[in-house]
């Protein structure tokens, strides 16, 4: 584990005439439930560097679930505006990951809940959902690449988060069942179901 | 790939599981692996997923610009239990915030080797002192017995909050709340 910042200096407490600058810089070394305990405080600096660590996991992971680069954002600062008022009551400080998955996969969740019957009525539209994604990169991904993306924005959303998590996020079945508040059983179905369908999906590029 | 969707179990017609490919598919095919037309397709077909899935767990994500800016920003206007604590002066009262107090304290606490401040709550009694409970993550085997490096951390929060800020302290609680390799 890192020990750089403040617990090194040993130098003597010099408070009234510390800058924000130094207690920004001294945040970085710091463990995650250090950070969590500090933030739930109110301590501001603490929390931006929560956000720095996070926030760009929680985005991948709402981008893949959404295939829209603005629902993703507006899911991802919601979360963490929600994590910065309900942080006083996070009673273990060390769950604050896994806290950020759940509300986190829950968010996109709901935001395709709303959506559903304009993609039930047309898949294509979930299919094409990725083109307005990142029209720049298009080209430049592999085949083999491109059909996996289709493949899992045809997946069920449950499906999708399960196995995402699992894969790309690298979430033990144990944890995605609290991420997702199910059993580790249903977990393990659902990822199993997801594989196959994937699987026949990239069947083309064997 | 000729897969049974009856169960959960994804069993192919020769009644081997989807799953236990799956495990598989890194190592080299067995007997009746082989053999196996279903269990070639299978292995076939999941050997590009695991490719694919390598990619996309590579696949760069470019963070949106000004993301975390925007985060920030509305976190600094949430106030949130901003609590004052009476700052003795003599000049009439003045009032300062505990947030503000506690990043101080926190401050003066890590300035011990192996010491990394967590929660501090600062609350004014009746006699306008304030008591002071702060926990505490201490580097495991760290370079001084925890019994000292406590008492340095309560001399040194307690100086920081009288000398450093003019509050009186009445009590100074240390909670240890953790050890850190």
């Amino acid at each position: 584990m890192a020990m750089t910042g403040l617990t090194g200096t040993g130098a003597p407490a010099d408070a009234p005439d510390t800058d924000a600058a130094a207690v920004a810089s001294s945040v970085a070394g710091l463990d995650d439930t250090t950070l969590v305990a500090r933030a739930g405080d109110g301590d501001v600096p603490a929390f931006e560097q929560l956000v720095v660590r996070h926030q760009p996991a929680m985005y991948r992971l709402a981008l893949r679930m959404l295939t829209s680069t603005g629902d993703a954002e507006d899911v991802v600062q919601d979360v963490f505006i929600t994590a910065w008022r309900q942080l006083p009551e996070l009673r273990d400080d060390a769950a604050f990951v896994g806290w950020l998955y759940r509300v986190t996969t829950n968010r996109c969740l709901n935001v395709l809940r709303a959506r559903r019957p304009t993609t039930e009525l047309d898949q294509d539209t979930a299919i094409s959902g990725r083109a307005d994604v990142q029209p720049e990169r298009a080209a430049e991904i592999s085949g083999e690449l491109a059909a996996l993306h289709r493949a899992l924005a045809v997946l069920p959303p449950t499906q999708r988060a399960c196995w995402l998590l699992r894969e790309a996020h690298g979430r033990s079945y144990d944890e995605i069942a609290r991420i997702v508040g199910t059993s580790t059983t249903a977990v393990r179905g659902r990822i199993a179901r997801a594989r196959s369908q994937l699987a026949e999906a990239m069947r083309s590029w064997r | 790939m000729a897969v049974n969707h009856a169960t959960d179990d994804y069993v192919l017609p020769c009644e081997r599981r989807l799953d236990d490919i799956w495990q598989r598919v890194g190592q080299s095919p067995d007997e009746h692996e082989q053999t196996c037309p279903h269990c070639t397709a299978a292995r076939q077909s999941l050997l590009v997923l695991r490719d694919a899935t390598r990619q996309l767990a590579e696949e760069p994500v470019p963070q949106p610009v000004g993301l975390t800016g925007r985060i920030m920003a509305a976190v600094r206007a949430d106030i949130r239990r901003n609590r004052m604590l009476p700052l003795p002066s003599a000049n009439g009262p003045v009032d300062i915030s505990e947030q503000a107090v506690a990043v101080v304290l926190r401050f003066a606490a890590d300035s011990v080797p192996g010491v990394r401040a967590r929660r501090c709550t600062v609350r004014a009694t009746d006699t306008g002192a304030v008591e002071i409970e702060l926990s505490l993550a201490l580097r495991y085997g760290g370079t001084a017995p925890a019994e000292r490096m406590l008492a340095q951390v309560r001399d040194r929060v307690a100086d920081a909050a009288e000398a450093g800020i003019g509050l009186r302290v009445a009590r100074c609680d240390l909670v240890l709340a953790d050890l850190y390799s």
